[in-house]
């Protein structure tokens, strides 16, 4: 419908960024289940060690929704239960059995889903788990299924270095994709909103049956809170709900195929991983991500879960989460420079004019700069690059926000716990990755991300 | 730079929690990173970090700092010499090394004071508190100085950044918690406390003239002695210069009487716009040249450390203030030309270096611009009108620090207003 273009932020240069080939990925020796990544939700645990359990089996329920529960993603025993911290279930670990057997849920096929009606569709995303993928605005939580959203915004794009392509996942189940699509189409009583990029291709550039926006520019355009922003701009009161491509595909085929899906997409990216070897991989649902370890460089790297704006810390011995469409993988770095503060810096990278390179980037163009001084001079590390200091206006902050969201006087009313203040300056039509862009240019490298979480979870706290 | 590196490592554990010197630890942290940028790694959130930290933010501000300093010196050397040796005929290089040299120990402990003094109750204060030592600290201690006459007795630097460090920064809850710039805060103070030092005729450093051209000629490698060596050979007291007077552009400008136009006793008093933006003239230490500011202006300007819509708006505060006193006001004061305003005085200074603080001044792009028109506005109407008080960028600066929070407050609620209204 719209065509929207994002003027304000910028897009960090990483190398390595995954193509869009997309390969099968071998069947790992154990998979596993991490609840912790369910945000808000209290499990009770369903199964014990050495228990058998087939594709599809509950292994753990809400406490206080018993319908909702999470399924083994493949049939198997169960190995191990790892607990942490004040017995939380840190992992639930299975040894996967091929030839098991699979629970079988309700099939549908295209043309009969414009039939069902919404209390069954609900009642098959809870049971299979698959609820959790549909995320609600304000504080971007698991959708309420009391509550029937305005609309639902389906975002099929990424600008943050590196998610999934959605094109890629999109073209490999394009009739499970319409399926979701349509299956959104009965849990709102507004209008399902597709948001996609300007230059995508394939598949998801076809869809008909939804209302799709396209946006082009600069990260963040990609974010869900850009394009709710600009296609139906929220008040206070109303209820979205949202859903990543990615994860719609998977809801797709559930209802599709009638049973949980066992492979999932993610793209593997970022400057630790072998040269030709970051693109798009088929694995199983819940494998671990030691099945790339063939495909990375160095010893010492960082794994994170989603993309290094707002991604999330893994370990080695982590599993893929139920939200993780990409890894990627960048160095670890306590490197320090001489004299930071004073030297040109021809290869630190910044957004600000304070360096060399960025000030030479910013007279000559990039192209330029890049045949005068070589490819890929500057290599993105986990260094902080400074130390933490008091918040300073430097009016950094509004220069990558594409939002309508004067961001220090935000962050103020949230550090002086103003709730009221936060809610009027508008944090409720934001997700803490919305700042992440801020968060980078930080000179006083503030977590901005997690202020932002602490004030979403006061006001929740408090109610609107 | 390893060798410092393993240095550095080696004693750190000395300073850290069970170390022996642990209290002393900001003022290790301090030492550390400056050396070498700290070695943390990201803790969640972003994942990857800009490399600009606040102190290579504020090293923007000291490095823009630096022509206004080293021509500050030469000044201060340059109208010693004349009014207390008589123009010296010689050469132009050698001329202008040898008041640099004389200007040296005037300004140096000015600013040595200014650091040392000011960087004691920084570090006191960080080790109280326990929190690192922030760097916005070496901006104030440079800043400060520079605004001051040539001849303030360094018990007065010290008594004045130490007010403003103190009660202007400090008491606040230190940087980034101010509300007014420190640095104008020790500048009033001092103007206020001490004002026969601050006022009148001060600007030119007076006294025995040998004593410092005698320190040149110590300091000064041997071949420049031998090449020139009348020049550094001990000379009587000469004439005073002509047109040397004790007052400033803007004195004159106050005690206008009807008659001569504006610029004409400007010029008879050896104020010419050439020369008050070339910054030759008596005055404060790094205030008199309007080119050197300039030169601080646009490098904070490219490296975007200062902010563009505030140095803007001030200009043309400032120019439209003075177009409409020329046309509505008949005093001789009032015919001024607008652009002789931004090189009198310390309006470029301010400008530049203490206007565009982000922790005092205006943080909405609106109230920027309007926080700087405001500011250019009043400094002419003020100039002109306020014959009493002449010179009052800094009073004007620290009014406008004042009134910054109610004008951002104005734009936040507008904000709100229409964020209220669009649905």
């Amino acid at each position: 419908m719209g065509n929207y273009k994002i003027k304000k932020g910028f897009d960090i240069q990483l190398s390595n960024k995954p193509t869009i080939e997309l390969m099968d990925l071998e069947r790992p020796s154990i998979i596993g289940v991490a609840p912790l990544e369910y945000k808000g939700i209290r499990w009770r645990l369903l199964v014990s060690e050495n228990d058998v359990v087939k594709c599809g089996t509950p292994l753990l329920e809400n406490k206080l929704n018993e319908a909702q529960k999470i399924c083994a993603p493949s049939a198997g025993t169960i190995k191990k239960i790892v607990r942490g911290e004040r017995r939380f279930i840190e992992s639930i670990i299975i040894a996967p059995d091929h030839c098991g057997e699979v629970i079988e849920f309700t099939k549908t096929d295209l043309n009969s889903i414009n039939s069902l009606d919404r209390e069954f569709i609900i009642e098959q995303l809870l049971k299979s788990g698959y609820i959790a993928y549909l995320i609600q605005r304000p504080f971007s939580k698991i959708a309420d299924i009391s509550l029937k959203p305005k609309s639902i915004f389906v975002n099929g794009m990424n600008t943050g270095p590196f998610q999934a392509d959605a094109t890629v996942v999109v073209n490999d189940a394009t009739e499970a994709f319409i399926a979701g699509l349509e299956l959104m189409k009965k849990l709102t009583y507004g209008k399902v909103h597709l948001c996609i990029s300007d230059n995508a291709k394939g598949a998801i550039r076809d869809v008909s049956n939804v209302d799709v926006h396209t946006f082009s520019g600069v990260h963040p355009a990609g974010n869900t809170s850009v394009h709710i922003s600009r296609v139906e701009p929220m008040s206070p009161t109303d209820i979205i709900w949202t859903i990543k491509a990615v994860d719609l595909v998977q809801i797709g085929k559930l209802f599709l195929k009638g049973t949980l899906p066992e492979t999932k997409i993610v793209s593997l990216g970022g400057n630790c991983v072998k040269y030709g070897e970051a693109k798009h991989y088929r694995v199983r649902v819940g494998s671990p991500i030691s099945i790339f370890a063939d495909k990375i460089v160095g010893n010492n790297a960082r794994y994170i879960s989603g993309d290094i704006l707002s991604g999330k810390k893994l370990e080695k011995n982590d599993f893929i989460g139920f939200y993780q469409s990409s890894l990627t993988v960048i160095e670890e770095s306590d490197k320090r420079h001489f004299m930071g503060w004073a030297m040109p810096g021809f290869t630190r990278y910044s957004y600000s004019r304070t360096f060399m390179l960025s000030l030479l980037n910013f007279v000559l163009g990039r192209k330029r700069v890049k045949n005068i001084l070589g490819e890929s001079i500057t290599r993105l590390n986990t260094n902080m690059n400074g130390s933490k200091r008091a918040m300073v206006l430097t009016g950094y902050y509004d220069k990558v926000m594409p939002l309508n969201i004067m961001v220090d006087f935000l962050i103020r009313a949230i550090l002086a716990e103003d709730t009221e203040e936060a809610i009027q300056l508008g944090i409720l039509e934001t997700a803490p990755e919305d700042f992440a862009l801020c968060e980078f240019i930080c000179p006083s490298k503030i977590n901005i991300q997690e202020i932002i979480q602490h004030g979403l979870d006061m006001v929740e706290e408090e109610g609107i | 730079m390893k060798f410092l590196l393993e240095i550095l490592n080696k004693v750190r554990p000395h300073f850290e929690k069970d170390g022996k010197f642990k209290v002393l630890f900001p003022i290790f942290e301090m030492k550390d990173t400056f050396l070498f940028t700290p070695p943390n790694v990201t803790t969640g959130g972003t994942h990857v970090r800009d490399s600009l930290d606040l102190k290579r933010f504020m090293s923007f501000v000291i490095i823009a700092l630096l022509p206004c300093t080293i021509f500050g010196i030469w000044n201060a050397g340059y109208q010693y010499n004349i009014s207390n040796n008589g123009t010296v005929e010689s050469e132009f290089p050698i001329r202008i090394l040898f008041d640099f040299l004389s200007g040296l120990p005037i300004v140096l402990p000015i600013i040595f004071v200014s650091y040392l003094v000011g960087g004691l109750w920084e570090v006191l204060f960080a080790v109280v508190r326990k929190h690192e030592i922030n760097e916005g600290f070496l901006v104030t201690g440079l800043i400060f100085p520079l605004t001051l006459p040539p001849t303030t007795p360094l018990w007065q630097v010290a008594v004045g950044i130490s007010f403003g460090v103190v009660i202007g920064k400090e008491i606040f809850g230190g940087t980034g918690m101010n509300i007014l710039n420190p640095a104008l805060v020790g500048r009033a103070f001092l103007f206020i406390a001490y004002s026969k030092n601050m006022t009148g005729d001060v600007w030119v450093k007076l006294g025995q003239s040998n004593d410092i051209i005698q320190w040149c000629a110590k300091i000064a490698p041997k071949s420049i002695t031998n090449l020139a060596p009348k020049y550094f050979s001990v000379r009587p007291t000469l004439l005073p210069v002509d047109g040397y007077t004790g007052a400033t552009p803007l004195r004159v400008i106050a005690n206008l009487q009807d008659g001569p136009t504006a610029v004409d006793s400007l010029a008879h008093n050896g104020f010419t716009f050439m020369n008050m933006f070339i910054g030759d003239i008596p005055g404060s230490i790094g205030e008199t040249s309007t080119l050197m500011c300039l030169i601080g202006a646009i490098i904070l300007l490219i490296t975007g450390v200062a902010s563009w819509r505030i140095i803007l708006s001030a200009i043309v505060g400032c120019t439209i203030g003075g177009l409409l006193i020329n046309k509505f006001s008949d005093s001789a004061a009032a015919q001024l030309p607008f652009y002789y305003h931004f090189v009198m005085g310390g309006f470029a200074y301010g400008t530049f270096f203490m206007l565009t603080d982000p922790v005092s001044g205006a943080a909405t792009n609106l109230g920027k611009l309007l926080y700087g028109f405001l500011f250019g506005f009043l400094v002419v109407v003020i100039r002109v009108f306020n014959p009493g008080y002449p010179e009052c960028v800094m009073l004007v600066i620290l009014f406008m620090n004042i009134v910054a929070p109610a004008i951002d407050n104005f734009v936040v609620e507008s904000h709100i207003k229409r964020r209220r209204y669009r649905g």
